[in-house]
């Protein structure tokens, strides 16, 4: 195939995949309203489109694979794609199932590899060994535009937005697939919500089986067009739509209090991240001129330059001037080899910016207290968007938008990182519902994928991000297995000795466990690594940060919080596990009614802990993290050294692999203490709520005050109520009593006064005006009044007066002319 | 001029005397009898100065239209009088204070 | 009927034709009327498409000019036209008042007299968009205020004399200061050949300096500009001049309350950009800062006001004014440096989030007013904190009302968004800090609405009194309610269809504007100092 018929199929693949889900909302939403209320349609319609969606992305990329000779170049897979037609056979066709076909003589081929690392990442057509470009973009329709200022929505396709594609349509196939058995008591007329009391009894209402689905629908069709989003612009529409599907899933108990206030809290939270993203978008929306990220063709992209074309070279370098006045100026490549300066703090606050708006969206410290109360949600939906996918948006964001970030705002996302996975680790060491500790332990991840991205760990981060995605919606449908089995109750104290009765449940849980925490035998057997993907993921994360803190001594927190957060991590998750599943009942009651869930819940767990032991398989040289690098921006496979103003040094591939202590190599040193503490944090869980053998409760009396604040989830809650919510009524009681006092008191006053007035000018016309008028209205009356006696009507007497006026006027008349 | 002075006292004396008869008659026809002496004292002194100054025949004129008018008035009078007195039953005009005020 | 005259005077007195013909109909025939109005609506609502059918986007100059001479002792004109402005509002005012129309079934006092009062107002409305003779706008003007009074007046609910009264003197205070700037202009064009005019195309052309020999000066055009902005504001309305606001949507009968926040509210808008920016540049320019100001300061301000209120309606009113301060501030970012404009494709795209914020808002207004009239005429309360658990009682109308609630939020994909995020985009270019001041309403927003949202339709139970009363939305509110949503959707998806009509025309209001202080005229920022 030529690129622009890679292009058009993969972007009619994806398209097909992202808008599948959509129309599947449509039927659902509208099916619900006609007859489905007792019938599986609408779940059957949802596995169907998300199912399907997830064959079209593994196709797109298998076929990207394929055609851009990627698979052949890196010797994955070589002899089954070359046999298969295109578009052809599906369903053994799993790009991470085959990975036994890649021998360890890649090892050889590693170092050589990292030094092509720059033109795998190289934008567009640099690529030259290959006439394929690493992105196709393109656009689906116009927006609006004004003057040279256009805003479309597209999409950008890259090794990156593929891997995403079919990582999220398979997670929402099988969590779809799960969701069937695990609401199917929503399928009912009659359904009693026990946690909702009204009068006597609880509440009785129809069930919503329907739009549950419908809402799932929704959610995967956002998220699927985030991934795609073709510019930055885009991302933030979306971004707002996987936001209120977040509310509706999370509202779906409608009727619960704190499920609509736990919705509200997600979306209004999100919603100060998204002010920052807004403040990041008006910056390089002014600063820039556009949204797009990168424009791959070369013509295209003479006229309307993406912004990381803009802002980097192809080597992923910036130019900073330094001014006149002293500061510091980013030059930016516009239109036409045309230049122009910002201010680079403006770049920084951009940056800082774009970053809010992912602290809120993956639930990292500062506003990560609405991720916990999300969990209000039904199980499938915290798995699929409160774990895999949506909170996973804010790093997938990061590392989308990798080149708009300085080394300033790297640091930063690299501290909010570390803050925020030791803190979450913390607090989920003294939770006991289980869907909380997960949701801390989901925290943490993201704090880690973050903070990797912030200490130069694109690939690592975002490896971190698909195996995360798949061994923690493992564990959230195993925890709503066992909340399934045991009729709704979450509080792991009244659990215990589960493993007899739902050992599926319980091993696959145990699989996510061992992955998240990273347990691995180190060391190559049988051409096997026995390690799970979690361990890869975090090795590399830890190295990365490791790496960092030996170019920037003073970030020594960086990497001390990490290690820490991994012995924690394994602390707490053995600590779910045995609690939950190991030893004797804690609560025989509970016990005894507990079951193992149907197969349409555990067939998802099994294929879901396939990957959560395989996505990442063979780590640094398997096929994964080879997909990553070939999205990974310009320049980071050698990293970048220190720069004005912040000289700050991001580290590269080699800095992972440098020699460190004798023969080895960073990477080996922080795998090694990173295994050692997870290790330590395991047998520590396992003293205690495996074996027994040391009690909780004495730990915890010893350090009640800090216990107590770790349960109350160091006191954000508490402390944001008195920060913002209460003052936000506070003055929006001032405001809307400003209006009704200040403004229409003037208002009042003024028709008071206005009042007032006439009211003396009516004083004035009555008793002045008028009262002159009518007393020579009176005066006159009078006179007449006085006069009529003359008129007598006599006749004669009428004659008299004529004749002797007459005489009268005459006389008068003599005497003057006297 | 003692022809004019002459006609002039005659037209005074009728005057007065209409004036008079009009003053003391009580009967309606009486008085309609006296407003005819004054009538007629105004045409004798308009004649009178028509006859005797170089005012020219205006006086003639004007009499001649006085003449027509006290005969209207005189059948208008008449007829008030003749409903007066089917009104009335009297043709006393002292009895006729309806318009007094 | 191709014919403009024809055309446009058939789209502004249909209406009135109609109110015509129902003076002599029975007044027993309530059913009868009420159809017959219906007709006479729709009968505008397609003539409004008949003149969209021939609108040439393209064009962006005023088309289909008609100019008769109707008093010529003061050179008045029965002028009228269209453009890529007026012409989407035009659509939204026959639109909106068909919408009204179906949602007035549920008036039953005096039907007769309510269904001419509506009539005249509709006719009033679309002369005040297709007027460009600044006399004749402004009889429109004020032959829309006196129906709204008494449609308010006698329709209203308890406080009903008061608010009427409110929202007339208010209007009228607004409405003689534009008539004083309307007389400047008159007597100021004396010059030229034509003499004095109320010709508004004219008069830009004098305000903007294109015609030898007569022009306004700095001192006349601030001075007129702020007559003019003050008048206009209070129609918008912005802080401090929006308390009308509030009272009349309370007391206003949800037919009417959808007409003042779907139409009336636009007319604001609509003079600022029609009127006081093209006549008075140099009184924008000098103004701008402080327009933008009032519009960043009415978003956070109606926001918070909202979030105060117990009052369903009282606080859609209020999310108005927080929701047309975006359109002022879309309007004036107009920033000029060194005596030429800044980044004019920024400021051409606030215009235009601005005129689409105010299509969207008149869908999504329109639409919140709407519902909650629904409620109100089946429980007879509006407290807010007497509802929930109308998404079980009534979920088909509860699905519909949180679409439109998410309108109004601002969400993408629905028409509310396009608006606000274009004008806070556009705003950096002026000022990053009153750009940041507006973002943060969206934050507040999400706030009061969601909140509503909760305590209105989520939750367990009812609350309040009357719940027998509450029964499913019948098919005439239902389709009410779905073409609002209808249209808000499509609008969100594909903003273009709203931008398409009205870009030509907005690019070239913004570049004769900026040619106006770039060709170095004696440049309002002058005489500040």
């Amino acid at each position: 195939m030529e690129p622009d018929q890679l292009k058009n199929w993969l972007s009619l693949l994806l398209t097909i995949a992202w808008l599948l889900p959509l129309g599947g909302f449509a039927l659902e939403i509208f099916a619900g309203f006609w007859s489905t209320r007792l019938k599986k349609t609408a779940a059957y319609i949802a596995v169907g489109c998300i199912g399907a969606g997830f064959v079209c992305s593994l196709t797109a990329l298998c076929s990207w694979g394929m055609h851009t000779g990627y698979w052949a170049e890196h010797d994955y897979l070589t002899k089954f794609f070359q046999e298969t037609p295109l578009g052809g056979d599906h369903a053994p066709a799993d790009g991470h199932a085959a990975d036994g076909h890649h021998g360890s003589e890649h090892d050889a081929h590693h170092d050589e590899h990292s030094a092509h690392g720059a033109e795998h990442g190289a934008h567009g057509h640099e690529h030259d060994e290959s006439k394929y470009p690493t992105v196709f973009a393109g656009r689906y329709y116009q927006l609006a535009e004004f003057g040279s200022l256009q805003l479309e929505i597209g999409y950008y396709i890259d090794s990156l937005t593929l891997v995403m594609f079919t990582m999220v349509t398979l997670i929402a196939t099988c969590i779809h697939v799960f969701a069937i058995g695990y609401m199917s008591d929503e399928l009912t007329e009659d359904y009693v919500d026990h946690f909702v009391h009204v009068g006597e009894g609880h509440l009785h209402r129809p069930g919503r089986f329907y739009r549950f689905f419908a809402f799932l629908s929704l959610f995967s069709f956002s998220m699927l067009g985030l991934v795609i989003a073709g510019n930055v612009f885009m991302v933030f529409i979306f971004w707002e739509l996987v936001g209120i599907c977040s509310y509706l899933l999370i509202g779906f108990y409608t009727e619960r209090k704190s499920a609509s206030t736990a919705a509200n809290k997600a979306f209004i939270v999100n919603r100060v991240g998204d002010f920052g993203f807004l403040i990041g978008l008006m910056i390089l929306w002014t600063s820039f001129g556009t949204f797009a990220f990168s424009e791959p063709s070369a013509e295209k992209a003479a006229e309307n330059p993406g912004l990381f074309q803009m802002l980097r070279d192809d080597h992923g370098q910036m130019t900073v001037e330094i001014a006149d006045d002293g500061s510091h100026q980013v030059v930016l490549t516009g239109p036409e080899g045309t230049h122009k300066t910002i201010p680079y703090y403006l770049l920084v606050a951009a940056g800082i910016g774009i970053f809010c708006g992912c602290v809120g969206k993956s639930a990292q410290f500062p506003l990560q207290t609405w991720l916990p109360d999300a969990m209000e949600g039904p199980t499938p939906v915290s798995a699929l968007v409160h774990s895999a996918t949506m909170v996973a948006a804010g790093v997938y964001l990061v590392g989308r938008f990798y080149p708009m970030f300085t080394p300033e705002v790297l640091v930063t996302i690299a501290y909010i990182g570390a803050i925020t996975l030791f803190m979450a680790a913390t607090i989920a060491v003294v939770a006991t519902d289980i869907k909380r500790v997960l949701a801390y332990s989901t925290i943490s991840q993201l704090g880690y994928m973050m903070l990797s991205l912030g200490v130069g760990g694109w690939v690592a981060g975002l490896l971190h991000l698909i195996t995360h995605a798949f061994f923690k919606s493992l564990m959230f449908l195993c925890s709503g297995s066992v909340i399934h089995g045991c009729h709704h109750e979450q509080e792991m104290p009244k659990m215990g000795g589960l493993r007899k009765k739902m050992p599926i449940t319980a091993y696959t849980m145990l699989i996510g466990v061992i992955a998240i925490t990273g347990l691995a035998i180190p060391g190559t057997y049988f051409g096997f690594q026995f390690a799970m993907s979690g361990y890869h993921s975090k090795d590399a994360i830890v190295a990365t940060s490791l790496a960092y803190w030996g170019l920037n001594d003073q970030h020594v927190l960086l990497f001390i919080l990490p290690l820490a957060g991994a012995g924690i991590t394994a602390f707490y998750m053995f600590r779910l596990w045995f609690y939950t599943f190991a030893g004797e009942p804690r609560d025989q009651h509970i016990h005894d009614h507990a079951h193992e869930s149907p197969a349409v819940m555990w067939v998802p767990l099994v294929i879901l802990s396939f990957f959560a032991i395989f996505c990442a398989y063979d780590g640094e040289q398997g096929p994964l993290w080879g997909l990553l690098v070939h999205s990974e921006p310009a320049g980071m496979d050698h990293g970048f050294d220190p720069a004005a103003p912040g000289q700050i040094a991001v580290p590269g591939h080699h800095h992972v692999h440098e020699k460190m202590s004798g023969d080895a190599t960073v990477h080996d040193v922080a795998g090694r203490y990173a295994l050692a503490v997870a290790i330590a944090g395991a047998i520590l869980a396992y003293l205690f709520y495996g074996a027994r053998l040391l009690n909780p409760a004495d730990v915890r009396r010893q350090v009640a005050g800090l216990h107590e604040f770790l349960v109350e989830k160091w006191r954000f809650d508490e402390l944001y109520d008195a920060m913002f919510v209460k003052p936000v009524h506070v003055i929006s009681g001032w405001i809307a009593a400003l209006d009704r006092v200040v403004i229409d008191g003037f208002l009042h006053g003024t028709s008071k006064a206005a009042v007032d007035v006439s009211t003396w000018d009516r004083r004035f016309d009555e008793q002045v005006i008028d009262g002159l008028v009518n007393w020579v209205g009176d005066r006159t009356f009078r006179v007449g009044r006085s006069l009529r006696f003359v008129q007598t009507g006599r006749l004669r007497q009428y004659v008299m007066f004529i004749a002797g006026g007459l005489f009268g006027v005459l006389m008068l008349v003599y005497i003057l002319t006297l | 001029m003692p022809e004019l002075n002459f006609c002039i006292l005659i037209g005074a004396v009728l005057f007065v005397s209409g004036v008079v008869c009009m003053a003391t008659k009580r009967n309606a026809i009486g008085v309609l009898m006296g407003v005819e002496l004054v009538l007629n004292a105004a045409n004798l002194n308009f004649v009178a100065f028509a006859r005797y100054t170089a005012l020219g025949l205006d006086g003639q004129i004007l009499s001649l239209f006085v003449i027509v008018l006290a005969a209207a008035e005189a059948a208008v009078a008449l007829a008030i009088a003749l409903n007066f007195y089917n009104n009335h039953l009297t043709i006393d005009v002292d009895r006729a204070d309806d318009l007094h005020g | 009927m191709n014919d403009p005259i024809i055309l446009l005077s058939a789209i502004i007195f249909a209406p009135a034709v109609g109110a015509l013909i129902l003076s002599v109909f029975n007044k027993e025939a309530e059913e009868g009327m009420r159809v017959f109005a219906l007709i006479t609506t729709v009968v505008t609502f397609v003539l409004t498409l008949m003149l969209w059918n021939i609108f040439d986007y393209q064009d962006p100059q005023m088309q289909l000019q008609v100019s008769v001479p109707w008093i010529k002792a003061w050179n008045i004109n029965y002028q009228l036209g269209v453009d890529g402005i007026s012409l989407p509002l035009v659509l939204l005012t026959s639109l909106i008042s068909l919408l009204a129309m179906v949602a007035s079934w549920s008036i039953t006092k005096q039907v007769k007299g309510y269904l001419i009062l509506f009539l005249l107002l509709e006719t009033g409305m679309l002369g005040v968009f297709l007027a460009l003779d600044f006399f004749l706008f402004y009889v429109f003007w004020e032959v829309m205020l006196l129906p709204m009074y008494f449609l308010i007046g006698i329709w209203g609910g308890p406080r009903k004399e008061y608010a009427a009264i409110k929202f007339f003197l208010y209007t009228l205070f607004g409405g003689v200061l534009m008539f004083i700037a309307l007389l400047m202009f008159y007597f100021g064009s004396a010059g030229g050949e034509v003499g004095s005019t109320f010709d508004i195309l004219r008069l830009q052309k004098i305000g903007q300096g294109l015609i030898p020999g007569v022009e306004f000066d700095g001192m006349t055009q601030m001075i007129a500009f702020w007559l003019l902005f003050v008048g206009f504001a209070i129609k918008v309305p912005t802080i401090p001049f929006h308390t009308w606001l509030p009272d009349a949507h309370v007391e206003a009968p949800t037919p009417i309350s959808m007409i003042l926040a779907g139409v009336l509210l636009k007319m604001g808008g609509y003079g600022i950009l029609r009127i006081a920016f093209p006549i008075c540049p140099q009184g924008a320019q000098a103004a701008a800062y402080v327009l933008v100001l009032i519009g960043a300061a009415s978003i956070i301000y109606g926001a918070f006001a909202a979030m105060a209120q117990t009052d369903f309606k009282r606080l859609v009113a209020y999310s108005s004014v927080s929701h047309m301060g975006y359109v002022i501030l879309g309007i004036a970012v107009w920033k000029v440096s060194d005596g030429s404009t800044v980044g004019s494709d920024y400021w051409n795209m606030g215009m235009n989030g601005a005129m689409f914020q105010m299509i969207g808002h008149g869908i999504s207004s329109a639409g919140m007013f709407f519902m909650v009239g629904v409620i109100y005429d089946r429980v007879h309360h509006r407290d807010l904190n007497k509802f929930g658990g109308l998404m079980g009682l009534m979920p088909l109308y509860s699905g519909l009302a949180v679409g439109i609630f998410f309108a109004g939020l601002g969400l993408p994909g629905l028409c509310g968004f396009w608006g606000e995020a274009f004008t806070v985009l556009s705003a950096w270019n002026y000022s990053p800090i009153l750009a940041i001041i507006a973002a943060a309403g969206v934050i507040l927003t999400a706030g009061y609405i969601l909140w509503t949202i909760q305590r209105v339709y989520l939750g367990p139970e009812y609350k309040g009194p009357h719940p027998e009363a509450i029964t499913p939305i019948n098919m005439r509110e239902f389709s009410v309610a779905l073409t609002l949503l209808i249209f808000a959707i499509a609008f969100g998806i594909y903003p273009e269809s709203v931008f398409g009509m009205m870009r030509e025309s907005t690019t070239l209001l913004v570049t004769n504007l900026s040619n106006t202080v770039n060709s170095g005229l004696e440049f309002a920022g002058n005489i500040i100092q």
